[in-house]
């Protein structure tokens, strides 16, 4: 088997690549898929102990947030769509009417 | 959940309860009208799709939030989860006890004036169906926030009350304001969700399960100290962004600015209340002080972010020359104060519950007088007033007894003396210096003195300064004016009725520490 460390290791580094995704990129739709990256990671770590510790509670879980990444996206592509009707474009830096 | 856990959590529905009448299920009533009537709007909603019968779909959600207060009220009344114990439903995943009855009772009052308010609001706008029912389900998921007893249930309630909650920012979707604050609002919380599962997934990882009880006591053994602490915190950070405290704190200026009033009104008190609710509960019984391994020190973490947030809040808010965005910081520095709750906790600290009852009473009396000054803020809107403080120059003239009713919700939310949020501060700061956290408290009042400022600049607005234009207010808009005198006479009657108020709140959030 492999040994339960490897799996957080391997679901940390994917976290880390979805937050570089989301700190650099300004496309909304790349900042999802990013956002997608990171609840995959804790869907991996999920699994991972569900077997490691001999319960099924991880893996009911990682169901539950693979729905609830469904909803978010679809909430976040209907947010995005009336971005891009209002500003034209995609990219996040362009709504900047308000300041930070 | 295993097949078992799922089967105990059917025979919990069907098994009536052992002394009374009622099953159990039914101490989840608020929770279920919350949402049944958020799907009898949507069913009003599919039969006439273009209705813009206001008076209709408000009418039933207001009456729907009374109904679920009317609930909430009744079960503190008669003592259900709280004479007997907690009610625990669905193999451990809920509870129903005195905390998570008083949250909701705050959670409807809420949405009870938020409702009436949009009546107004929303009079010229299409799609009202989806705005009504999507309160109502978002508040359906704060009140199940509050009952949550397992991250399980605490990540999809939490979600329950976030996804309406980005739609209603975003739903004046022709105003770039709103879209922009939509948007600014989804990305941090999207984000602040995956960083939250993932925590949660570290402290599965950790203890091999998700049951608050059940991860203290795995805790309790010190094994896996590194994994479980990195989740802890990763769990505070999900927190931090449903009330709006620093770190995860920066969507909520553009969220309540772009909003639509009566939206930022709901977010700022009932969603931060709910992201307290469900952070008390979490981090008491989850986390416990008492057991926890030395290295998880998350009192050290809520301590440092309770004085950044109060303060940074504080500030910005002094420097803000308009008056919604100052309302926003101003949020996020009660936030800080609220979070005293957690940060004036110590392992064996004999006020605990005191400081914690404290901190809940002041989520009570904010409910009221913060939604009030958006409401007022939503009534100035529909006047077509502008939004700085020069635009509100001698508006006492013309709207002497909704300036009234400004002038007490923001001497309240400064912490003057003859108004409800002078003792839900005083008894916050009492408790914290009684635990042992006299600085909390000093830093706190430091900050209660500072916001004085800018509160009193409205009030010297509204009533000294001469009229910088004309005003054509137009119609009196009725909804608005009964959601505002609804919120001022709650905030003035809680100063007589504080007592019971504060003695509710310690009774139960003692309970928690027993």
């Amino acid at each position: 088997m492999v040994p339960p460390q490897y799996y957080l290791l391997l679901a940390a580094a994917i976290f880390c690549i979805g937050l570089f995704g989301i700190l650099t990129r300004r496309n909304a739709l790349l900042f999802l898929m990013s956002v997608e990256l990171m609840l995959n990671a804790a869907n991996i770590n999920l699994v991972a102990f569900s077997v490691y510790w001999g319960n099924v509670t991880g893996q009911t879980l990682s169901l539950f947030t693979m729905a609830l990444a469904a909803a978010e996206v679809a909430i976040g592509i209907g947010i995005i769509l009336t971005l891009y009707r209002n500003f034209g474009d995609v990219d996040v830096t362009d709504a900047a009417s308000m300041r930070w | 959940m295993t097949a078992p856990a799922a089967f105990a959590g059917l025979t919990a529905l069907a098994s009536p309860m052992q002394m009374g009448q009622l099953p159990d299920w039914t101490a989840l009533a608020p929770v279920l009208i919350l949402a049944v009537t958020g799907l009898v709007l949507l069913l009003i909603d599919s039969i006439d799709a273009d209705t813009t019968n206001s008076a209709l779909l408000a009418g039933v959600s207001t009456l729907g939030a009374a109904a679920a207060l009317a609930a909430t009220a009744w079960s503190l009344a008669t003592g259900v989860g709280q004479d007997g114990g907690a009610i625990t439903l669905f193999a451990d995943a809920l509870v129903v006890d005195g905390m998570s009855l008083f949250f909701t009772a705050i959670f409807t009052s809420v949405v009870v004036m938020v409702t009436i308010a949009s009546y107004d609001y929303l009079r010229d706008h299409k799609h009202q169906g989806e705005f009504y029912s999507l309160v109502l389900f978002a508040a359906s998921g704060m009140a199940l926030m509050a009952s949550a007893n397992s991250l399980a249930t605490v990540l999809v309630s939490l979600e329950l009350a976030s996804l309406p909650s980005y739609v209603l920012v975003a739903y004046l979707k022709e105003n770039r304001g709103s879209v922009e604050a939509g948007l600014k609002y989804f990305l941090i919380g999207a984000l602040s969700a995956a960083v939250f599962t993932f925590g949660i997934s570290l402290v599965y990882a950790a203890t091999g399960s998700l049951i608050f009880a059940d991860i203290a006591e795995a805790l309790s053994g010190g094994e896996f100290v590194g994994i479980a602490g990195l989740g802890v915190l990763m769990v505070a950070g999900g927190f931090a962004f449903k009330t709006a405290s620093v770190p995860f704190h920066f969507w909520a200026p553009e969220a309540y600015e772009g909003a639509p009033a009566p939206v930022s009104a709901f977010l700022s008190s009932a969603s931060k209340a709910a992201g307290f609710a469900v952070a008390f509960r979490v981090f008491v019984e989850a986390f416990p002080l008492a057991t926890i391994p030395e290295g998880i020190n998350w009192v050290l973490a809520f301590q440092i972010l309770a004085v950044v947030t109060m303060t940074l809040g504080n500030f910005a808010a002094a420097t803000q020359e308009n008056v919604k965005r100052m309302l926003a910081y101003s949020s996020i520095g009660h936030a800080g104060y609220a979070l005293i709750g957690l940060a004036a906790l110590s392992a064996g600290g004999s006020a605990n519950g005191n400081v914690l009852g404290a901190s809940m009473a002041h989520l009570f009396v904010y409910g009221f007088m913060n939604t009030g000054a958006f409401l007022f803020i939503a009534m100035v809107e529909r006047w077509g007033v502008g939004r700085t403080f020069e635009d509100y120059n001698g508006l006492a003239t013309q709207a002497p007894v909704a300036c009234v009713a400004m002038s007490v919700f923001m001497f309240s939310l400064a912490g003057l003396p003859p108004f409800g949020g002078f003792f839900s501060k005083y008894f916050l700061f009492f408790e914290a210096i009684e635990n042992g956290f006299w600085w909390l408290a000093a830093i706190g009042a430091l900050n209660s003195v500072l916001s004085l400022f800018y509160y009193s600049r409205v009030v010297r607005a509204m009533w000294f300064e001469d009229p910088s234009g004309s005003f054509e207010l137009g119609s009196q808009p009725v909804g608005l004016y009964a959601a505002v005198m609804i919120a001022a006479v709650g905030t003035v009657l809680l100063l007589p009725g504080f007592p019971p108020v504060i003695e509710t709140a310690q009774t139960v959030a003692g309970t928690l520490f027993a």
